[in-house]
């Protein structure tokens, strides 16, 4: 592993994941509108929109701690997306490892609660709370999942743990269970209905993002790209035997990311408190019987 | 003729070729990307549903609906305002950022339509906040609503040569006369948390209509309301 | 006269200037002084944290025939270079403008600056003698020295709260001083080879010749001596109040340091002379149900608990200490799992604790000394006021949490390591929600005290000074550098280790080696600061520039926010979660400690009232039966 190499792996990896995060976007609207029947947005739609956010002429700020965590947030997918190990670039991806990146994915999250907190609006508070209220339900499943995974892989080494699925066979042949209660906690993590208590518009004003205008909703509109990407990449690594070459890994990629979409718009939302007890009561239950079958 | 100015001082200031590439690029996507708040206020907010939902959907032309004014691009006014709402549409209008456009639905924004003679209403918005487009119609049919709507995406996308979608920029360069018709309704100790005239200085959109006596009747009653800069 | 000599001189010294010196106005500077003399001091042992000697004290003594002895080697160094940092740091912090504001404020009301600089040097002492305890005697000596001169710091509030705090922490340290009293008479009078002494190897020895039952108690009485001075479950509740109500710098020193002279204790008697082996034979009921398991589920629980405890704190003190309590858990947990990854990432977390919460308490005390008060429902919005007390908390937050970049992340990657490693799911996830109820609580002590809206009362308030800075700042230094390159203190774990005869951990600067998935903390915050970077970049480079608003130009609906409109949300901030799991705060322990408590007060009453009772012939009556009888029954035995 050179030097020239590195670089293009911290140059290239946040950029393949902006465009591919990009088209899952659009996938995501354009899952909406076909499942409410309407036509939905051009091809170009997530491109216009962020570029429109950031050609915004004037735009407000609540302090420097609300432009920091702006920073925080887009800044933590992009040291994130190095870490995730993508077809002919896993250099760096193996210094880190599931647990760092499960970690490492919290710094996203704390930074724009921290943008947020500087912004004082209650409605923002508020959206935070419930956001990390969420944050405990689903993370109690997926950590399981991750536990899972890693002890069947004998490896907490994504790229060890690719490896192995490609020479056996891939984790959600071998581990169902464990693989439908991480698709469920997946569903959590996205903030997908049911789970979209903390966006809430019609009652909190789209909570986190209530004071975020110009280029701060932008970061935030990048920050989704990254994460519809994140989710998507780091679910086929962990079951579906991440990717010889890049035309495996996308379709991949996008099926993971299109199974929570097309569940999401047919739900309303659930209260916080039951958003924990849900994803507290099934998908763990899952997640542990999945664990005794391999234990 | 200040049309023509503003264009030209526009253009002064842009010496690259390619700067007017890229500010077209800028304008074509905002006019593919709006974000809209609507205001209900009146009857006319029943036209948006269908506007956005499957028989329109709005969302093939780039128009979504977003929930606060930071984040929107267009303020949908839709029905008659009040003097007492006119204060929250001013507010709301002056929280939402540049370039922004306000669209008044139904005929109660153009002339206050069937409350003409009411006491207690505001009778044409564009004395308060420049209007880009009104869409008359007791009620306007969706078709309507979009036609309009398509009318301000033209506008937008041809916005550096034709200086058709920049009346936001109107509010800060005229602010007296905008101030002076609030003031007019409020009394004279109007004034909103948003501080136009600082926002103007900032941004360089101050025109020779910023200041005047009303902006001067308000230094005297505004408390103004500074950042707080951190300090060691 | 060796080194540790050398070092025990100067802590008499200092104890003696202090205590000479302690009401005048020199000793602000000069108690600092001495601290920073003991951190060279201990420097200059460095020999004994990287090559794993010892050094034994020409000081020892001779009583009844016992040979207290002291000595210090990687583990006791270790303990040491906390606790005096941990004092550098509080005491800079009270020498300047804190002690001016105590004095003014409770000197003459219960308060008494200079018994509190005496408390600090006292504390610290008393640990370095409990540290550097070369057997059983010495370290039970040690050990009551701590638990008095704790009590000294934590009556120096005058509070009623902080009273009794302090006098229930004195109740369960005698319960504990008594059971660990026990345990080495169990010792003595157990042991094969009677010599006399009550070295530490003795521990061994009796074990191996015990039975399983008595082994059980003897383990048992050790674990409770030890575990309340930690404030492990089911003996957390005394630590918390009385450390939150702990003046100031004081706080930040006993929160940092004091408890983890337990875990210190734990170590030497239950991790390196009691031994696995030991603790895996003695099962308790079913089989797979041993002396281990028991202890990681205690430590487990230890995490849990007193977290979701500090959730509901509405005290940032309180907050913080309950969080002490918790982090607790992770040390022992990891030390419990008796390998290479995870004791090394329990005792790292002990290093690691001590400079987040030490910093993360100046922070606090910080805030109540500008604003007057720790409530969390009456700050908000600090961090324009002062920023740089808002970066010391971000950072102190951050290794609470253990999230990246910081050293808490480092320690406990290393203990869910090692329960990936040894197949524990149900201890992992309890470890992991231990964490996350952390990220929970302490978001909700940054966004209360510093996020949000400022209150009216709060707008002319200003940073704290340097002399209280400066320590804030280099405890937060220290959190930062050893999450980056935790390589310079891994060195030490490993002596450590090796002392404590436990499998030793291979390390570079970045991290930990393993073959399936080590850590490198240089890559992993190296990618992280590039990420901030490009964001950054993004962020100023494209776009307009913003305009800074004052906060109540802000969205509410159209609705005009003025300065009487309070809207920082605050109070109950996670009223979802708490729907759900409020219910499950039933208070079973605080419900056990006052039946106890009832029970025993009912007894001594009793007692008295028999004492006190009319009749003092009917007391003559009853010890003559009792002497009549034991000497009627011990003649009888001789007599056949």
């Amino acid at each position: 592993m050179n030097g020239l190499h590195i670089l293009s792996e911290l140059l290239l990896m946040p950029l393949i994941a902006f465009v591919v995060g990009l088209m899952m976007v659009l996938m995501m609207r354009k899952i909406s509108a076909r499942i409410q029947r309407r036509i939905g947005p051009p091809f170009f739609q997530p491109i216009y929109d962020i570029v429109k956010l950031y050609g915004k002429d004037t735009q407000i700020s609540h302090g420097l701690i609300h432009d920091i965590g702006i920073i925080m947030a887009v800044g933590g997918y992009i040291g994130a997306e190095i870490l995730l190990p993508v077809p002919g670039m896993e250099g760096i991806a193996d210094k880190g490892g599931i647990i760092t990146l499960s970690y490492f994915l919290m710094i996203p999250s704390l930074g724009m609660a921290l943008g947020v907190g500087q912004c004082a609006n209650p409605n923002g508070s508020i959206g935070i709370s419930r956001a990390l209220t969420s944050m405990l339900a689903y993370d109690v499943p997926f950590i399981i999942v991750v536990f899972g995974a890693a002890w069947h892989y004998q490896s907490t080494s994504l790229v060890g743990m690719i490896e192995y699925q490609q020479m056996n066979s891939w984790g959600i042949v071998e581990m169902p269970f464990l693989a439908t209660a991480g698709l469920f906690a997946l569903q959590g993590m996205l903030g997908k209905q049911p789970f979209e208590i903390y966006i809430a518009p019609a009652e909190i004003a789209t909570g986190p993002m209530v004071e975020m205008s110009g280029k701060y909703m932008g970061g935030l509109f990048v920050m989704q790209t990254f994460q519809l990407y994140t989710a998507g990449v780091l679910y086929a690594s962990l079951f579906l035997g991440g990717g010889e070459s890049w035309l495996s890994l996308l379709p991949k990629a996008f099926l993971v990311v299109a199974i929570p979409m097309s569940i999401a718009f047919m739900f309303p939302r659930y209260k916080t408190e039951d958003v924990i007890r849900i994803l507290w009561k099934w998908p763990v239950m899952l997640a542990l019987i999945g664990l005794a079958f391999i234990l | 003729m200040k049309k023509e100015l503003l264009i030209k001082e526009k253009q002064a200031k842009r010496t690259n070729p390619l700067a007017h590439v890229f500010d077209d690029f800028i304008d074509f996507c905002q006019s593919k990307s709006l974000f809209m708040l609507h205001y209900c206020t009146g009857c006319g907010a029943i036209e948006l549903p269908p506007a956005m939902t499957s028989r329109f959907d709005m969302e093939r032309l780039g128009i979504q609906p977003m929930v606060t004014p930071r984040q929107a691009d267009i303020l949908l006014v839709t029905g008659y305002v009040s003097v007492k709402t006119l204060k929250r549409v001013i507010l709301t209008y002056e929280q939402m950022q540049a370039p922004k456009y306000v669209i008044g639905i139904c005929s109660c924004t153009v002339n206050g339509g069937m409350y003409w003679q009411s006491y207690a209403t505001a009778k044409k918005l564009n004395d308060y906040m420049p209007v880009d487009v009104y869409i008359a119609g007791c009620m306007p049919r969706p078709e309507a609503v979009l036609e309009g709507l398509q009318r301000l995406k033209e506008n937008i996308k041809n916005d550096r040569k034709q200086q058709k979608g920049s009346a936001w920029k109107e509010y800060f360069a005229n602010y007296d006369t905008y101030l002076g018709n609030q003031q007019h309704l409020f009394g004279d100790d109007w004034q909103t948390p948003v501080d136009i005239i600082a926002e103007a200085k900032l941004y360089g959109l101050e025109g020779e209509g910023t200041y005047g006596k009303n902006t001067e009747k308000l230094a005297k009653v505004q408390q103004p309301l500074l950042p707080q800069e951190m300090k060691l | 006269m060796n080194l540790l000599d050398q070092f025990f001189i100067l802590i008499a010294v200092a104890l003696l200037s202090i205590t000479v010196l302690r009401n005048f106005r020199i000793n602000d500077k000069m108690a600092p002084l001495w601290y920073g003399l003991m951190v060279v001091m201990l420097v200059r042992m460095a020999a004994v944290a990287y090559d794993g000697a010892t050094l034994t004290s020409a000081f020892n003594i001779e009583i009844l025939g016992f040979n207290m002895h002291w000595q210090f080697n990687a583990l006791s160094w270790f303990f040491a270079i906390i606790t005096v940092v941990a004092a550098l740091a509080s005491a800079i912090f009270m020498s300047g403008d804190w002690g001016r504001q105590y004095r003014e404020l409770y000197e003459g009301q219960g308060g008494n600056y200079g018994l509190l600089q005496l408390a600090l040097i006292l504390n610290v002492a008393s640990m370095l003698l409990l540290l550097a305890s070369g057997d059983l005697l010495s370290l039970f000596i040690g050990w009551e020295f701590v638990s008095w001169a704790s009590f000294l710091m934590m009556v120096l509030m005058p509070s009623k709260t902080a009273k009794k705090a302090a006098v229930k922490y004195v109740v369960y340290a005698m319960f504990g001083a008594m059971a660990l009293l026990a345990a080495l008479a169990i010792i003595y009078s157990n042991s094969v080879s009677f010599s006399g002494s009550l070295e530490f190897e003795q521990i061994t020895q009796v074990f191996a010749g015990m039975d399983k039952g008595p082994q059980f108690s003897l383990a048992l009485l050790f674990f409770i001596a030890f575990a309340i001075k930690m404030g492990l479950l089911p003996f957390h509740l005394w630590q918390a109040v009385a450390y939150a109500e702990t003046p100031g710098p004081g706080a930040a020193f006993l929160g940092a340091i004091s408890s983890r002279m337990g875990l210190f204790a734990m170590i030497i008697v239950i991790i390196q002379f009691i031994g696995l082996g030991h603790l895996q034979g003695m099962s308790i009921g079913l089989p797979f149900i041993n002396m281990q398991t028991l202890l990681a589920w205690i430590a487990a629980l230890t995490t849990i608990i007193p977290t979701y405890i500090a959730l509901q704190q509405h005290d940032a003190k309180r907050l913080l200490a309950w969080h002490g309590v918790g982090q607790g858990g992770y040390m022992l947990l990891g030390l419990i799992m008796f390998d290479s990854i995870g004791s090394a990432g329990g005792l790292m977390h002990v290093l690691n604790h001590a400079s987040y919460q030490a910093a993360l308490f100046l922070t606090v005390v910080a805030v109540v000394y500008r604003t007057g008060t720790s409530d969390l429902n009456k700050l908000g919005g600090l961090v324009t006021q002062m920023p740089l007390s808002f970066l010391v908390m971000l950072i102190g937050i951050i290794g609470l949490a253990g999230l990246p970049p910081m050293n808490g992340f480092v320690s406990k990657w290393m203990v869910y390591r090692s329960l990936l490693l040894n197949g524990e799911p149900l201890l992992f996830v309890a470890a992991v929600l231990g964490t996350l109820g952390t990220i929970l609580s302490v978001y909700k002590l940054i966004h209360n005290t510093f996020l949000g809206q400022l209150r009216v009362e709060h707008q002319n308030i200003r940073e704290v000074p340097w002399s209280m800075m400066v320590p804030m700042l280099g405890l937060s230094a220290i959190v930062f550098i050893t999450g980056f390159m935790p390589g310079l203190i891994l060195p030490w774990i490993a002596s450590v280790q090796e002392t404590i005869g436990l499998p030793v951990i291979i390390h570079h600067l970045g991290g930990i080696e393993y073959a399936k998935g080590g850590l490198d903390m240089i890559w992993v915050s190296g990618i992280l600061f590039y990420g901030f970077g490009v964001g950054a970049l993004i962020f100023y480079f494209l776009g307009s520039k913003a305009k800074r608003v004052h906060q109540y130009d802000n969205y509410a609906g159209g609705h005009f926010l003025s300065a009487d409109v309070k809207y920082h949300y605050s109070n109950n901030f996670y009223p979802g979660l708490m729907h759900l799991i409020g219910d499950w705060y039933r208070g079973s322990f605080k419900w056990m400690e006052q039946v106890i408590v009832s029970a025993l007060s009912f007894v001594s009453k009793l007692f008295e009232n028999m004492y006190r009772s009319r009749q003092p012939v009917m007391l003559l009556v009853i010890v003559v039966v009792v002497a009549l009888f034991s000497i009627y029954k011990n003649t009888a035995g001789v007599s056949s």
